[in-house]
């Protein structure tokens, strides 16, 4: 009884402990340890520059949806790739924006931050996964003209849903990209960015504390969310809980750190759906604020071998779990297509068209993903090419033609058909794929689902008896 | 591992529902055999009692080899099964497999009542699992390789519900392989033709035909009461009798009753025997010196040498073979050099 007390206690306190911890313990601020300062800043984060990247790829995501056939083609296109490009004006922003429930703070990209643009930064080596054989930023261009010359950002004949291919790859070959394969790796070597100098002339802040920082912004995690279930970043992040995101109580959410955006917002999906076994969220966020503390504990030397070392570990921890949701990502949606592909089959008519057009946005979300993918550091070499093949340029469609490749003249090609059931198995060996090559573990809309839980209720040993 | 995990470990079949030896099941089998000694054999309670728990029975050699076995084989389990290949390895490949085939249509009976499908799997599975039982059953009789390891269990002289454990680890691993491969092949069918409504109906966590099968006295196939049902049920079922004969060494029962619970089998492929109320059967193997079945060493490493002089004799003979042709191709070979010259 005592020692059911005393837990009981030990257990309220413990909450009560990591409680406070939560609440005081958020990325940021952090103090000036740029030695030699004189100004009067007295916080070194600072990523409102990631903020506006999140915020031109969700206002792109939204402009891809508004063509309307072919008629504001142009212009829409010029629309378009004024928020991938990034434009002298101000832009407004067109997502997120507020809601009844949900006060944004910021309206137009300038009360972020001016200059700004996704390629710039957007991923630019080989993209085998998309027809053309293009360049990661060619890929992305080539969806931005076909989304505005496209209805309502969807294409029957293909079944391309650009806006989510957009969003998606964006998601990959912008913030993963930048993140793991620049930030958390060229500038965490002694040469580039010393935390002894500052990031560039005339900033209060250090090389590393910045470069750190910049990747925590791409991750797009509200600065207070240390500790939050992932239930709550969620709801952030789908504008449900303007409680949990106003950190300040302005009765605003400010997007510069009060907002989830798209990588952490898929961490928190993985984390309370599936098998709810994982902890993304708060891994990769413990990772980045460990990551900050180090450095700023540095008081502004050069960091030693060993620190490199400790921080690069973080960033290792970041990268794979980073990759993880990725993963996790794709094997969701492919099972989202299996499931589809069942309901499509039972169909016809009106019922059959809608059916397709959401198996087309899954299948956009999970080729989005698939691109992302491999668009970050590591060369996944076989898996990619396995992985491709097994996807498709295109998704099965109604006839049961797909997207073989691309013509001269930039049309897509679709010589080829493929049965429903064969592609459902194709969407099953990826996401056994993702088990085997990623581990990932939250298997959301898994395919073999199923069997796993009968065989488990059957558990072979019963039946070893032998007379 | 401290020592109520060691329990744990070593006893947990007998509160596991899925285990023959569940004590739920042992319970009735006692029931079950003092109404059939009390009503049908029309002993005396004191008679009954005693027949059921016989020392001569319960603690003869062959029995405690039995329980030593029982403790010692859970050992091997424990480290073999992990290396076997799971069902949903087996399932997973199945089932991808069925996808790969056109003409195979998804969720084809995806339309059957749920209850109508949960029925259908519940007796498929039982029926693939018992026939599959019954083949491998006739091989390890069948076929000396698996009966020198099969000889293990029919070493018993006396029986007991643990005889059932009786086993040499390679005939576990058999028996393991089997039961993975049968659920393996049944449960991606449905699931490729039924849909998610697949389920199966239970009684405490056990497919409710199992647990009929071990409710009413699966536990007195291996003791000494003979409890026989009868002809046409006997064609259908097997009896706890039946069993007892499978494990006689008289001369018209070798060879009989390899069913685990359905005699379909048996009667189907010519190896039924009925049961023969002609008094006690002899339990053993005729060949076996007495004395043998209660050593545990011999248990163990005999159907290894016994395995190994197979081979051996096979090896030899093939060589020997091989030998007797390269001397046939040999002796040819001269004798046309033989006419060449002549």
């Amino acid at each position: 009884m005592i020692m059911k007390r005393l837990k009981a206690t030990t257990a309220i306190v413990a909450i009560a402990l990591s409680g406070t911890m939560a609440l005081s313990d958020g990325y940021g601020p952090f103090p000036v340890t740029l030695q030699g300062y004189s100004g009067d800043k007295t916080n070194t984060v600072s990523y409102s520059g990631q903020i506006a990247r999140h915020v031109l790829e969700q206002s792109l995501k939204k402009l891809a949806g508004k063509g309307n056939g072919g008629g504001n083609a142009v212009d829409l296109e010029a629309q378009m790739l004024s928020y991938f490009n990034g434009s002298d004006e101000d832009l407004p922003i067109i997502a997120p924006k507020s809601k009844d429930g949900f006060k944004i703070k910021q309206t137009s990209l300038h009360q972020i931050s001016k200059g700004k643009n996704i390629s710039g930064k957007f991923y630019d080596g080989a993209m085998p996964a998309w027809p053309g054989n293009m360049s990661g930023k060619d890929a992305a261009y080539n969806m931005i003209a076909m989304a505005a010359k496209s209805n309502k950002g969807f294409d029957a004949d293909t079944g391309y849903d650009w806006a989510q291919l957009i969003s998606k790859y964006t998601m990959g070959a912008m913030a993963y990209n930048q993140a793991v394969d620049n930030y958390l790796d060229e500038k965490l070597s002694a040469e580039k960015k010393p935390n002894n100098k500052p990031y560039k002339d005339g900033v209060h802040y250090t090389g590393k504390e910045h470069s750190w920082d910049e990747a925590f912004g791409y991750w797009g995690a509200a600065a207070h969310q240390h500790g939050f279930n992932p239930n709550k970043v969620y709801e952030i992040a789908k504008m449900k809980n303007q409680g949990a995101a106003d950190k300040n109580g302005d009765g605003m959410v400010d997007l510069k750190s009060e907002y989830v955006f798209g990588p952490c917002y898929y961490a928190a999906a993985f984390d309370r759906s599936g098998t709810k076994s994982t902890n993304y969220t708060n891994t990769l966020f413990d990772a980045f604020l460990d990551g900050r503390k180090l450095i700023t504990a540095a008081a502004g030397d050069a960091l030693s071998d060993s620190e490199r070392s400790q921080l690069k570990g973080y960033a290792a921890t970041i990268e794979e779990n980073w990759e993880k949701v990725l993963a996790e990502a794709v094997f969701k949606y492919a099972g989202s297509v299996y499931k589809d592909i069942n309901k499509m089959k039972d169909l016809s008519g009106d019922d059959l068209n809608k059916a397709y057009r959401a198996y087309a946005k899954h299948w956009g979300e999970l080729k989005g993903f698939a691109m992302a993918m491999q668009s970050g550091k590591s060369n996944l070499g076989a898996t990619a090419t396995k992985m491709n093949e097994l996807m498709g340029f295109g998704p099965v469609t109604l006839n049961n033609s797909y997207v073989t490749g691309m013509d001269s003249n930039g049309n897509f090609v679709m010589d080829r058909k493929r049965s429903w059931s064969d592609y459902q198995l194709h969407m099953l060996k990826i996401q056994q794929m993702m088990v085997d090559q990623f581990s990932v573990k939250a298997r959301v809309n898994d395919g073999l689902n199923d069997l796993q839980a009968l065989t488990d209720k059957l558990d072979s040993a019963s039946s070893a008896e032998t007379d | 591992m401290d020592d109520i995990n060691l329990i744990d470990f070593f006893l947990s079949d007998f509160i596991n529902p899925k285990k023959r030896v569940f004590s739920g099941y042992l319970i009735l089998s006692i029931v079950l055999a003092a109404l059939w000694l009390l009503f049908i054999k029309q002993q005396s309670f004191r008679g009954a009692l005693k027949k059921i728990f016989d020392k001569k029975i319960l603690w003869s050699g062959s029995a405690k080899a039995d329980y030593k076995l029982f403790l010692v084989n859970r050992i091997f389990t424990f480290f073999i099964s992990p290396l076997l290949i799971s069902q949903v390895a087996i399932s997973t490949a199945i089932y991808l497999f069925l996808h790969s085939v056109d003409i195979f249509n998804q969720n084809l009976f995806a339309n059957t009542p749920t209850s109508v499908i949960i029925t259908l799997f519940t007796i498929t599975l039982f029926v693939v699992d018992d026939f599959t039982k019954y083949i491998v059953h006739r091989w390890m009789h069948k076929i000396p390789l698996l009966w020198a390891i099969h000889k293990v269990h029919h070493s018993a002289k006396t029986m007991t519900p643990i005889t059932v454990y009786r086993v040499h680890p390679l005939e576990g691993v058999l028996f393991s392989l089997r039961s993975v491969f049968a659920q393996g092949l049944v449960i991606p069918s449905f699931l490729f033709f039924f849909g998610n409504a697949v389920d199966l109906y239970t009684i405490v966590g056990v497919n409710i035909l199992v647990f009929f099968f071990h409710a009413t006295g699966s536990n007195l196939r291996h003791s000494h009461i003979d409890i026989a049902y009868w002809k046409w049920l006997e064609h259908i079922l097997i009896s706890p009798s039946q069993h007892q004969v499978h494990h006689s060494i008289a001369d018209a029962h070798y060879d009989k009753n390899f069913g685990a619970a359905l005699a379909i089998w048996d009667w189907v492929f010519g190896s039924l025997h009925l049961s023969e109320n002609k008094g006690d059967v002899v339990f053993g193997l005729d060949t076996y010196e007495s004395g043998k079945e209660g050593k545990i060493k011999d248990l163990y490493l005999d159907p290894i040498y016994e395995i190994a002089r197979i081979i051996k004799i096979f090896a030899v003979r093939i060589v020997s073979q091989a030998l007797n042709r390269l001397l046939l191709i040999k002796n040819l070979f001269l004798a046309q050099i033989k006419k060449n010259r002549s």
